[in-house]
C-alpha cells in the first residue's frame, strides 16, 4: 500500500521507458542502452542518456533527434527532452561499456584464471 | 526507399527514421575513414546530435546545424578553421547520403 503514493511518478517513468523500448528497439538491438537520468514532472523535462554502442556508431545523432521529436508528441506530460550519449563533457565513455570497480578484475570464467596450474587438454 | 514522399518527410523521424540513421551512419563511416577519428566522433556526438535534415525539393537535402558548432566541441583540440572544413565535409557527406538512401542518386 505504501508504494501507491508514488504511482504518478513511476507511471510517467514507465511510460518513458516503454516509449523508448517500443519505438527504438534498435538501441538495444545494436548493443546500446537508453537510461532515464532525470524526470522533472513540474517542468515536463526528461533527461535520457544513451550508452554502450550508441556512443560511437554514427547513428546516435538521428536517434537522439528522433527521441526528442517523438517523445514530446506521444507523451503529453513531456515538454522537453534532453538526450545525449554521455560524451558532452568531453570524456569518452564508449569503451567503458561494462561496469567495473577499481582494483577489481571481473571475468566470466568463474574466477579461476591465474589460479594454479591449468589442466592439460 | 524509392517512393520518397516529401510530405511524409515532414514527420521524418516517424516515417523515415531507418533511412535517416543509415544516411548519417554511412556519412560517419566515410568521414571516419578519411579524417581524424576522434574529431569525427566528437562532431557526430556533440554537433550532429542537434542537427536536422530538411528536404528542399528536386532531390536536394540540407542539414541545419545548432548555433555555434565550434563552441559545442569539448574534449578535442582542433583549430576552428580545420574544424569548419571537416564539419562542412561531413555535412556534404550526409546530404549526399540522404540523396542516395532516398533514391535520388
Amino acid at each position: 500500500m505504501s508504494t501507491e503514493t508514488q504511482n504518478d511518478g513511476d507511471d510517467l517513468e514507465d511510460r518513458v521507458t516503454n516509449f523508448l523500448r517500443r519505438n527504438f528497439p534498435q538501441i538495444q538491438m545494436h548493443g546500446g542502452s537508453a537510461a532515464i537520468q532525470d524526470i522533472d514532472r513540474e517542468s515536463g523535462e526528461v533527461s535520457i542518456a544513451l550508452g554502450g554502442a550508441c556512443s560511437g556508431c554514427g547513428i546516435s545523432p538521428m536517434t537522439i533527434q528522433a527521441i526528442k521529436s517523438r517523445m514530446v508528441k506521444e507523451i503529453p506530460e513531456i515538454e522537453k527532452v534532453n538526450a545525449s550519449t554521455g560524451m558532452d563533457g568531453g570524456e569518452e565513455e564508449m569503451d567503458g561499456m561494462s561496469p567495473s570497480f577499481p582494483g577489481e578484475t571481473v571475468d566470466d570464467d568463474g574466477g579461476e584464471v591465474d589460479e594454479g596450474p591449468e589442466a592439460p587438454f | 526507399m524509392a517512393d520518397f514522399d516529401p510530405e511524409k518527410f515532414e514527420d521524418k523521424y516517424a516515417n523515415y527514421f531507418p533511412e535517416l540513421q543509415q544516411a548519417y551512419k554511412n556519412a560517419f563511416n566515410r568521414m571516419n575513414d578519411r579524417y581524424d577519428s576522434e574529431l569525427v566522433h566528437a562532431i557526430d556526438q556533440q554537433v550532429l546530435n542537434e542537427s536536422e535534415p530538411f528536404y528542399d525539393g528536386d532531390g536536394e537535402f540540407h542539414v541545419e546545424l545548432p548555433d555555434d558548432p565550434y563552441g559545442r566541441l569539448s574534449g578535442v583540440v582542433v583549430e576552428e578553421e580545420r574544424f569548419e572544413t571537416i564539419l562542412e565535409a561531413h555535412i556534404d557527406e550526409i546530404e549526399t547520403e540522404l540523396q542516395r538512401v532516398f533514391g535520388f542518386q
